[in-house]
């Protein structure tokens, strides 16, 4: 070694472990983090989508994002009927990525006799999407086909829906290895029908059901007079973990966790192909209005997010009646509330208000860190996308389609943010 | 073993240290605990850094000199400290 490399290291070297242990020591840089990316601050609509033919006189009833995340469906109904459904309604979608995108003209429409109250798209498929009508019927499309859309169809009979289907989810077919789905629809009439498409017959087969009663319901909320009647089903979400496990919320506020192995006391009277029974195994503390929304957490299998008309948001553990947090953010009916599908703590909120909020439970204070006023209409819909992450689609009163482009911290998961939710889980045991 | 290497070693064996390197005044690497395409990409962009952060300092006071240069990134903090001949270069991740 040189004389002069040895008096530079002699002189140099105390200097950086000193800068090395100071470092070590600095908590200068906690939490601190260069944002340079443009735009980063705002939630931006990017589209406003819309077909004027169904919106002069239905609503966006519900939304969902295709399989590869470029593709959103409304469903157009209305939710307020009091006699035969009369009203042209039925499918649009819109393929973002398509570079001549026409945000008034759907790239498919697909008329339905009644009302389309809501769709879910499959989960592999990109083009297939299952739809629930007034009527009772469940639907499957593939929208790629020009001709002949039509996949399966329930139609209407002893097995189908006898009232509007509220909502349908698809399930993983527990003996095809995750290649093949179940459809599972829930309605006013308390049954929850799980369907299996046979694309060849063009018919869904109804291979379980289940059906909610109100004995299930907490012993103050029960009508004497009338019995073991069954009660309305208003939403279903299925456990993320445990495929048997699945929560539902219904039209009087109740909450029930369930499951597909239980089978409770049967239905009082029913001309189905199977047996349905009451799957309840755990009643929440209800909401005092019909629960919109319901869906159990992407990251914790012990939570769950509800919505209802009584205008609050709450988060349940599965192992509490009561819930941990009761959010109510003041603009009347909360129709849906949805986790974010990257930040653990995050979930968006609208209302009858207009209104689109999002809250993050790292801050306690049930303050929403963003509030958007969309529209001057009830927003009845709202689903983040799961695949195109900095997206969101809300549907409104107004037969409008807004899709949002999230900014860094939407979409961010921050350090600690899945320990914080696991220990806001683990306070529901103290 | 050598004064040079002792402290080269001692440097590198603090918390999140992942690599030391000790190069002359023409970006030419002399020690170095990294391997050999890393420390040549190093070494070529850090000494221009060195030289423009020198100059820097100089232009808006003769008077005044650098004494030592740290850059943070979301992965990295890079350490400089220049002298006349040589410059130490110490590369530590950046910590929570």
């Amino acid at each position: 070694d040189s004389q002069e490399l040895k008096q530079f290291i002699h002189k140099i070297g105390p200097l950086m472990i000193q800068e090395l242990v100071r470092n070590s020591r600095s908590h200068a840089f906690e939490g601190y983090d260069v944002n340079w990316g443009e735009d980063t601050n705002t939630v931006t609509d990017i589209h406003t989508l819309c077909h004027a033919e169904f919106a002069e006189s239905v609503i966006v009833t519900n939304l969902s994002w295709n399989s590869t995340g470029a593709v959103v469906a409304a469903s157009y109904g209305r939710f307020d009927h009091e006699d035969w459904c009369m009203h042209k309604s039925g499918l649009c979608t819109w393929n973002l990525d398509r570079r001549n995108l026409d945000a008034d003209k759907p790239d498919s429409v697909i008329d339905v006799s009644s009302c389309l109250m809501c769709i879910a798209y499959h989960p592999q498929k990109p083009a297939w999407i299952a739809g629930g009508t007034f009527n009772g019927e469940v639907i499957v499309w593939d929208t790629s086909q020009t001709e002949e859309t039509l996949v399966a169809s329930s139609g209407i009979g002893d097995d189908s829906h006898r009232d509007p289907v509220a909502k349908l989810t698809w399930i993983p077919d527990p003996e095809s290895k995750g290649k093949k789905f179940h459809i599972v629809s829930v309605s006013s009439d308390g049954r929850i029908l799980t369907w299996k498409v046979h694309a060849s017959k063009q018919k869904l087969k109804l291979i379980n059901g289940f059906v909610l009663l109100t004995d299930s319901l907490p012993r103050h909320l029960r009508v004497r007079s009338r019995g073991n009647q069954e009660m309305g089903v208003t939403c279903i979400s299925f456990s993320k973990e445990d495929e048997t496990k699945f929560m539902i919320g219904s039209d009087c506020g109740g909450i029930f966790q369930c499951s597909t192995s239980v089978r409770g006391n049967p239905a009082n009277e029913s001309n189905c192909s199977v047996e349905l029974r009451s799957p309840v195994t755990m009643t929440f503390n209800p909401h005092s209005g019909p629960v919109y929304g319901i869906e159990c957490s992407p990251f914790h299998h012990q939570m769950m997010l509800t919505s209802a008309s009584d205008a609050s948001v709450r988060l349940y553990s599965l192992l509490r009646a009561q819930p941990l947090i009761t959010i109510d953010p003041g603009a009347g009916y909360v129709y849906a509330a949805k986790w974010s599908p990257v930040r653990p703590l995050l979930f968006a909120v609208v209302t009858e208000g207009g209104h689109l909020y999002f809250y993050d439970l790292q801050q306690m204070n049930a303050v929403p860190i963003l509030k958007l006023e969309v529209a001057k209409r009830p927003i009845y819909s709202l689903q983040f996308n799961a695949k195109e992450r900095s997206l969101l689609a809300t549907g409104d009163g107004a037969g409008k389609i807004r899709v949002w482009r999230l900014n860094e911290e939407l979409v961010k998961p921050g350090a600690k943010e899945m320990d914080s939710l696991t220990s806001l889980a683990s306070s529901a045991l103290q | 073993m050598s004064e040079v290497e002792d402290t080269i070693k001692r440097l590198n064996l603090h918390k999140g240290v992942i690599g030391t390197i000790v190069v002359n005044t023409e970006g030419i690497p002399i020690r170095t605990t990294m391997d050999n395409s890393t420390t040549v990409q190093y070494c070529g962009s850090l000494h221009r850094l060195l030289m423009l952060a020198r100059h820097t300092i100089r232009d808006i006071d003769p008077q005044n000199e650098l004494t030592f240069l740290r850059v943070r990134s979301r992965k990295h903090e890079i350490m400089i400290a220049p002298d006349k001949e040589y410059f130490l270069v110490v590369i530590q991740t950046s910590s929570e």
